[in-house]
């Protein structure tokens, strides 16, 4: 028995050892061991002591030392000033001409995690992929191709390693960059968990599909730690009669982030990115870090009051195509404008008083991180705060301050050697020391063939002139003089470490026939060598320098002037603007025919006045108090802002398909200003929309009231009073998602809405027992759950998208059954079908004007939809769900007056009706005191064919001008005039 | 292994079988009945005539026979058994004509098997859509309540698609709903920001190099100069595109696929129409130069780069209009939506086109542009008797259609969308009545 087991074991721990030993057979050559590990054959002990003399030494930004002294020794600064003696045992490098910066410094970098474990298969993990926040970026490291060569070529001595995938990527780790083992190499472990606000592709189309799923569950999950922490505490402060909490390390490992404030690192992608991640800070107290996205410019007014620490990114944009004119009618002015301004991203960051280290995570070709930074600074930014951007900001924010950051003695020696100045365009990096070891990044020449040599030969057949020179950057040419002839040489090339010269010439003319090929072996001012003459012997020749070419200084790369004026300008794309309208503190608007939408109806030759950004009177022959600004609107109408019910433009994302049912997503997460719809629809007269999640979900997301303050930042547009509003899709559409996601059958919709419900009033029932006993656990919140009790509630009002006259009938009975009410159909194609149904429960219907037959279940359409549940009593309204038609509702409305509605009946169906079903006719909707002081002014009748929108209003603010459109047109061709021929300058320089 | 294949045969035919059930069961039992033809001459009186071609006759008559225009004016006298209508405070105007349509030939987007719009392959140049046409679409009278009285059907897909042909909307079958086979020869212009686009214009003129070599070879052999020839159906039917009998309708928006189009179809010496047209603003010189006229697709929609001003395509047929190019206002294809044909040309009403060119953009230009012009777009003697009865201009939204004519018949105005509300307001009315009564 005990033999067996020794055998068996003594075999198992062959296999196991066989390939370690490999491993470390193969590695010994390339790396020094890690400090625990066994000498195997020789210990290596060079020289630790080093002085670099006669050097510019960059202590830290902002510190110049000429001339001097810095000693390393066992990795570490020992000394380093003008005066600094050279120690006895020091190795001495002569640097003089070089310069000394401290090592950069790399912020995020994804150094050893370029090939993640995709898939986790051992111990207690989340539920959902993304959240793998208990990996560690030490533990994860891998060495094989991690990077860090490149790095160190662009002069960093470090790096923050930083986990790439998931939404909570696991916790980050600073590694130097040297050659040593791993372990030697973890200067910091545990500095910030890392997270994206973008789900990773790697783990398949699962939840969270979309942005809008992502941000749910990272706030789901962030709940989740805190509840998880506490849950345990109890736990383990008394675990009788309790059923043990589950574990799960990605939850204990974020409870660092919710309780101990170790920072949350976003890798923001966008401005609203930023905005988004500091939202969750907001929600949950965290300590953000931002690595951002070169767009930081666009944000600078929320960013100089915030202090989050900032990482700003080294790349830049590509230069947009315009490649042909009519390639470049198809360029958007973003894009042009980012491209001429990303290079000031980091000025201008400056400038507003806000400190930033660098990544050169993101820019595609490691070449071109110091082209880039010069590229920067030319565009700006101060040399030292560039320097301080590599240097001491990121040593500073990742904790390693006293390692790392500038030249100090006691400091780990971790140093870069240029040639020349940091942020000249001809400086190089020569070499990079990296905890007092040497890597060479690119070799000075030792000898120069560049000159003249006297070259004798053997017979004198190769007596004479030898003139070598650079024909152009990096390529050698020359000329032979024998006598009177003078040969042009056909190649000439040397190489640096073989100390070789080379050069080949026609022989012709000398009467040798054929190609004569000279090789050499060159020192500072001597060759010898020997010829290769076809049809004769060798030649042998040597050659002493006459003269050698003073190397030119190259002169710097004449760098055109930045002088484009580009106004700031929010969101940065066409038509964006300079500053929110202003409200004047009285708008009178006189002499037009109003439609107030209210009890008093149409008024011929009346009057409308908004006074602070609100509706204070309508009638005729009003005062105009002081100051008032008076618009003569005579020949116009006037109607309130139009209000779209059902859009789907200006978010990031609209469906979140990884579950059926998914409330706890909300579109308010993602807005996006750069949303050219919205300025086209200001020009329409729309000035509300409610933005809707798509219709992947029985149970959908929340949707957002939103306000067309364009040029405001994407919060300042929701409307914060309004009720929350949830979507819910019922036939085609929900149940033919996937091939295998419940439900597939209107049957199985019916009953998975059903079963939720039931889940929610359990639900509520375990919290309330918690909250009147307090005893046991602490429930988990559920944002879902949360949100499906809101609904059975009618805190949050159900606006379901649905198109059959069953569905919308099986709705209403189900939501009766659980007691509440459904506020609004949406499409409802055949809801007149139901018309006296809708009416009964008190649900009203959202319809297209005509839309119809795109599908089966939308063929039974008919354009007198709203005007049939207008008579049957049910609150009506219509919506476009389509960015183009939400630009011009009112002639939506107008096609009810061809299908028999009156015009005030068709206007209400934008307006006031549709206030009410989104419940928010407190403040729009309607021209009546109090009310929002959102209105149109129009060229005539709004529901005629012939009439546009010639202002649009939001709460006193002009948003939309006719005659201003024209202007910004002119703008905005004048902008992109010069920045397509700066590009195609910049292209020829 | 025989009863194999036989049992899996029937399966099939039964799938087949349940599917033309299916589709069986969607036509509508409520079916809009053709009117008869013509039987006697009939006069429209005391109405508001907008000829389009000429002047506005106030309380003037339309007298009409055979289906065909006999007299327009005042003081008209009228031939014994004269049907007299009495359409005082009406005006009567020219039927619309929806110049780019898919009507008849797709009924429910998503349901490929009643969509007949793209066949397979690239060139199908002999495909002709009439002969698919589906009388019995529901959108067919949708489209007539809108004053719709003829869509030119067209196919779509590939780079050539077949011939479009301009459709009666009404009629029991498509032969007699037929008022032209052969109106134009789809061609679509390549995309010419793919990598492919060279290649692919290869292939086009290739292809008409073929065909022009065919017609040759044909002409020869009717000659007697040549022998027999075997027939390419596909070629046979590009024939007349080389005798100017059939003008070739090229699909094209960006403003490089317009021009080359342009060159191409002189280079080819073919009679082009350009359908779409979105960036025809930016080489109206090129486009009058070689008289191309325009068949606008939409106009109700927004421009296609974010530095265009939001009116671009509302302002398009008044930029055209100004650089004296002749167009046609179309819309999209899709039928379902043919009612919104008289919104695409107000639309352009609102942003600079007079009232007179919106109107005449949906009658007589794309009656003259599709080679119409002799039966259809003006009320004149020896035109169709295709009209409309109205409270006010059919391209306002206001304005009732109250009875449309097509060659004298008197169409049925009950489409689906006004018989789903009279009987879905009856069950309003009945429930109402229950509950009052309860």
């Amino acid at each position: 028995m005990a033999q067996f087991i020794t055998a068996a074991s003594g075999r198992v721990s062959l296999w196991l050892c066989l390939p370690l030993i490999l491993l470390l057979i193969l590695s010994l050559p390339i790396k020094s061991p890690a400090q625990t590990v066994p000498v195997e054959g020789m210990m290596e002990n060079p020289p630790s002591v080093h002085a670099f003399t006669n050097a510019t030494i960059v202590t830290e930004p902002g510190r110049i030392i000429r001339n001097g002294t810095l000693v390393i020794r066992k990795g570490v600064i020992e000394a380093v000033g003008r005066n600094v003696s050279v120690p006895a045992d020091a190795r001495i490098w002569d640097l003089d001409g070089k310069t000394i910066y401290p090592g950069f410094i790399d912020p995020y970098s994804e150094v050893g995690q370029q090939n993640p474990r995709v898939e986790l298969d051992r111990g207690t993990l989340s539920w959902n992929p993304q959240v793998r926040a208990h990996l560690t970026a030490s533990a994860e490291y891998e060495e094989e191709g991690d990077g860090r060569a490149d790095l160190r070529k662009n002069g960093f001595v470090a790096a923050l390693s930083v986990p790439s995938l998931g939404l909570f990527k696991g916790s980050t780790s600073v590694f130097s960059l040297g050659d040593e083992a791993v372990s030697d190499r973890l200067v910091r472990d545990q500095v910030a968990q890392a997270a994206s606000l973008t789900r990773s592709w790697a783990f398949g189309f699962g939840y969270p599909t979309s942005p809008i799923g992502a941000i749910a569950l990272i706030r789901q999950t962030l709940y989740d730690a805190g509840w998880y922490a506490a849950a345990h505490e109890r736990f383990e402060s008394n675990p009788a009669g309790l059923r043990r909490p589950e574990a799960n390390a990605p939850l204990a490992a974020l409870r660092h982030v919710v309780r101990d404030g170790m920072p949350l690192l976003f890798d923001v992608t966008s401005e609203e990115e930023i905005l988004r991640a500091l939202r969750i800070r907001d929600e949950f107290s965290v300590t953000p870090w931002l690595r951002g996205s070169g767009h930081e410019y666009k944000l600078l007014d929320v960013l100089s009051s915030e202090r989050v620490p900032l990482i700003l990114p080294l790349s830049l944009p590509a230069t947009p195509d315009i490649k042909t004119p009519e390639d470049a009618l198809n360029e958007d002015l973003a894009d042009l404008r980012h491209w001429y301004l990303a290079p000031e991203n980091a000025a201008r960051v400056a400038a507003s008083g806000l400190q930033f280290s660098f990544t050169t995570h993101g820019v595609d070709n490691s070449t071109h991180v110091l082209r880039n930074l010069r590229e920067m600074v030319h565009a700006g930014l101060p040399q030292e705060t560039a320097l301080a951007a590599l240097t001491t900001n990121p040593a500073a924010l990742l904790g390693i301050s006293r390692m790392y950051g500038t030249l100090e003695r006691g400091k780990s020696a971790g140093f870069v050697v240029m040639d020349g100045d940091l942020f000249e365009d001809t400086s190089k990096i020569l070499s990079v020391w990296i905890d007092g070891k040497y890597y060479r990044v690119q070799s000075e020449p030792s000898v120069d063939p560049k000159g003249s040599w006297e070259i004798t030969s053997s017979g004198g057949w190769l007596d004479g002139d030898l003139n070598v020179r650079e024909t152009r950057p990096g390529r050698l040419g020359g000329t032979f003089t024998h006598g009177d002839t003078e040969i042009t040489l056909a190649t000439v090339s040397s190489e640096d470490q073989p100390r070789r010269f080379r050069a080949d010439f026609a022989g012709d003319e000398l009467e040798l026939t054929g190609m004569v090929r000279l090789t050499a072996s060159i020192s500072e001012n001597r060759m010898q060598g020997w010829a290769e003459v076809p049809g004769r012997e060798r030649i042998q020749w040597s050659a002493v320098r006459t003269a050698s070419v003073e190397t030119e200084e190259r002169e710097p790369r004449e760098r055109r002037a930045r002088d484009l004026q580009l106004a700031d300008i929010r969101p940065a794309m066409e038509y964006g603007r300079e500053q929110q309208p202003e409200q004047p503190r009285h708008v009178l608007v006189r002499n037009a025919t109003v439609w107030t939408m209210g009890s008093e109806g149409i008024l011929e030759n009346a009057d409308l006045l908004v006074s602070d950004g609100k509706v204070a009177e309508v009638g005729e022959s009003l005062r105009a108090p002081r100051g008032a600004v008076v618009i003569n609107a005579e020949g116009r109408h006037v109607t309130p802002g139009l209000i779209d019910a059902h859009i789907h433009s200006g978010v990031n994302g609209v469906n979140e398909i990884g579950n059926a049912i998914v409330p706890e997503v909300r579109m308010a997460d993602v807005l996006d200003i750069n949303n050219i719809w919205m300025y086209r629809q200001l020009a329409g007269g729309l000035t509300t929309a409610h933005v809707m999640h798509g219709s992947a979900n029985p149970i959908g997301g929340q949707n957002v009231h939103v306000k067309m303050k364009w040029g405001a930042l994407s919060h300042e547009l929701v409307i914060d009073d309004a009720p929350g509003t949830v979507k819910f899709a019922l036939g085609e559409n929900p149940k033919r998602v996937g091939t295998d996601r419940y439900p597939e059958t209107r049957m199985g919709v019916e009953q998975i809405i059903a079963d939720r419900f039931q889940n929610a009033r359990d639900y509520e029932a375990r919290w309330n027992e918690w909250r009147a006993t307090g005893t046991g656990l602490p429930p988990r919140r559920d944002l879902r759950m949360d949100a499906l009790v809101g609904i059975l509630n009618e805190e949050l009002l159900v606006q379901s998208h649905s198109y059959r006259a069953d569905e919308i009938l099986m709705l209403m009975r189900l939501a009766e059954d659980f007691d509440f009410r459904i506020k609004a159909f949406h499409h409802g194609v055949e809801a007149f079908k139901v018309a006296p149904e809708l009416a009964e429960h008190g649900a009203g219907a959202v319809v297209w004007s005509d839309w119809g037959a795109f599908k089966i279940e939308a063929y039974d359409n008919t354009t007198y939809n709203a005007r049939l549940l207008h008579e049957a009593g049910v609150l009506t309204s219509l919506h476009s769900d389509n960015s183009q038609i939400a630009s011009r509702m009112n002639w939506e409305a107008a096609k009810m007056v061809r299908a028999g509605m009156s015009p005030e009946d068709a206007m209400s169906l934008i307006t006031s009706t549709t206030a009410k079903l989104l419940g928010i006719d407190h403040r729009v909707g309607s021209l009546e005191p109090g009310k929002d002081g959102d209105f149109v002014i129009w060229s005539g009748d709004p529901l005629s064919t012939r009439t546009r929108a010639e202002q649009t209003w939001i709460e006193g603010r002009k948003y939309f001008d006719m005659d201003e459109d024209i202007v910004l047109q002119q703008a905005i061709a004048r902008e992109r005039e010069l920045l397509i021929q700066r590009i195609m300058e910049v292209q020829n320089d | 292994m025989k009863n194999l294949n036989r049992r899996s045969f029937m399966q099939i035919v039964k799938a087949v079988l349940s599917m033309l059930f299916f589709i069986w069961t969607a036509v509508p039992a409520e079916a809009q009945t053709p009117a008869s033809a013509q039987s006697s001459p009939i006069a429209i009186t005391g109405a508001a005539i907008h000829t389009v071609s000429g002047d506005l006759i106030e309380n003037g008559t339309l007298l009409f026979e055979d289906g065909v225009i006999t007299a327009v004016g005042v003081d008209i006298e009228l031939p014994a058994g004269t049907e007299v209508v009495d359409a005082s405070g009406k005006e009567v105007w020219p039927g619309l004509i929806d110049a780019y349509s898919q009507m008849g030939i797709y009924e429910i987007g998503a349901v490929n098997l009643t969509v007949d719009v793209n066949e397979q392959g690239s060139v199908n140049p002999n495909v002709m859509v009439e002969r698919a046409f589906n009388p019995e679409s529901r959108h067919i009278a949708v489209a007539r309540s809108a004053g719709i009285v003829v869509s030119v059907t067209t196919p779509g897909g590939g780079l050539v698609s077949g011939q479009s042909a301009a459709m009666l909307m009404d009629g029991w079958a498509w032969d007699s709903m037929t008022l032209k086979a052969g109106v134009g020869m789809i061609v679509n212009w390549p995309n010419a920001s793919q990598n492919s686009y060279s290649r692919n214009l290869e292939t086009l003129r290739d292809l008409f190099a073929e065909a022009r070599a065919y017609r040759k070879a044909r002409l020869a052999v009717e000659a007697g100069e040549a022998a027999r020839m075997d027939i390419d159906i596909r070629l046979e039917a590009m024939m007349r595109l080389f005798d100017g009998t059939m003008p070739v309708v090229i699909s094209a928006n960006e403003v490089r696929q317009i021009q080359d189009a342009v060159t191409w179809a002189e280079e080819e010496g073919l009679r082009m129409i350009l359908l779409g047209g979105r960036d025809a603003h930016l080489v109206t010189e090129q486009l009058l130069a070689h008289s191309v006229p325009v068949i606008l697709t939409e106009v109700l929609t927004s421009p296609s780069r974010n530095w265009e001003s939001f009116d671009a395509r509302y302002r398009l047929p008044a930029q055209l209009y100004d650089a004296g190019v002749q167009f046609a206002i179309a819309g999209i294809a899709n039928p379902a939506n043919a009612n919104r044909l008289p919104y695409e040309a107000g639309a352009a009403m609102a942003f600079g086109l007079s009232e007179e060119a919106a109107v005449r953009a949906v009658t007589l230009e794309p009656a003259r542009i599709l080679g119409l012009g002799d039966r259809l777009g003006s009320l004149e003697p020896g035109k169709d008797a295709s009209f409309l009865i109205t409270d006010g201009n059919p391209i306002e939204y206001a304005t009732q259609i109250e009875q449309v004519y097509i060659q004298g018949r008197k169409s049925d105005m009950n489409d689906m969308h006004r018989q789903f509300y009279e009987r879905y307001s009856e069950k309003v009315r009945q429930m109402q009545q229950d509950s009052a009564q309860r």
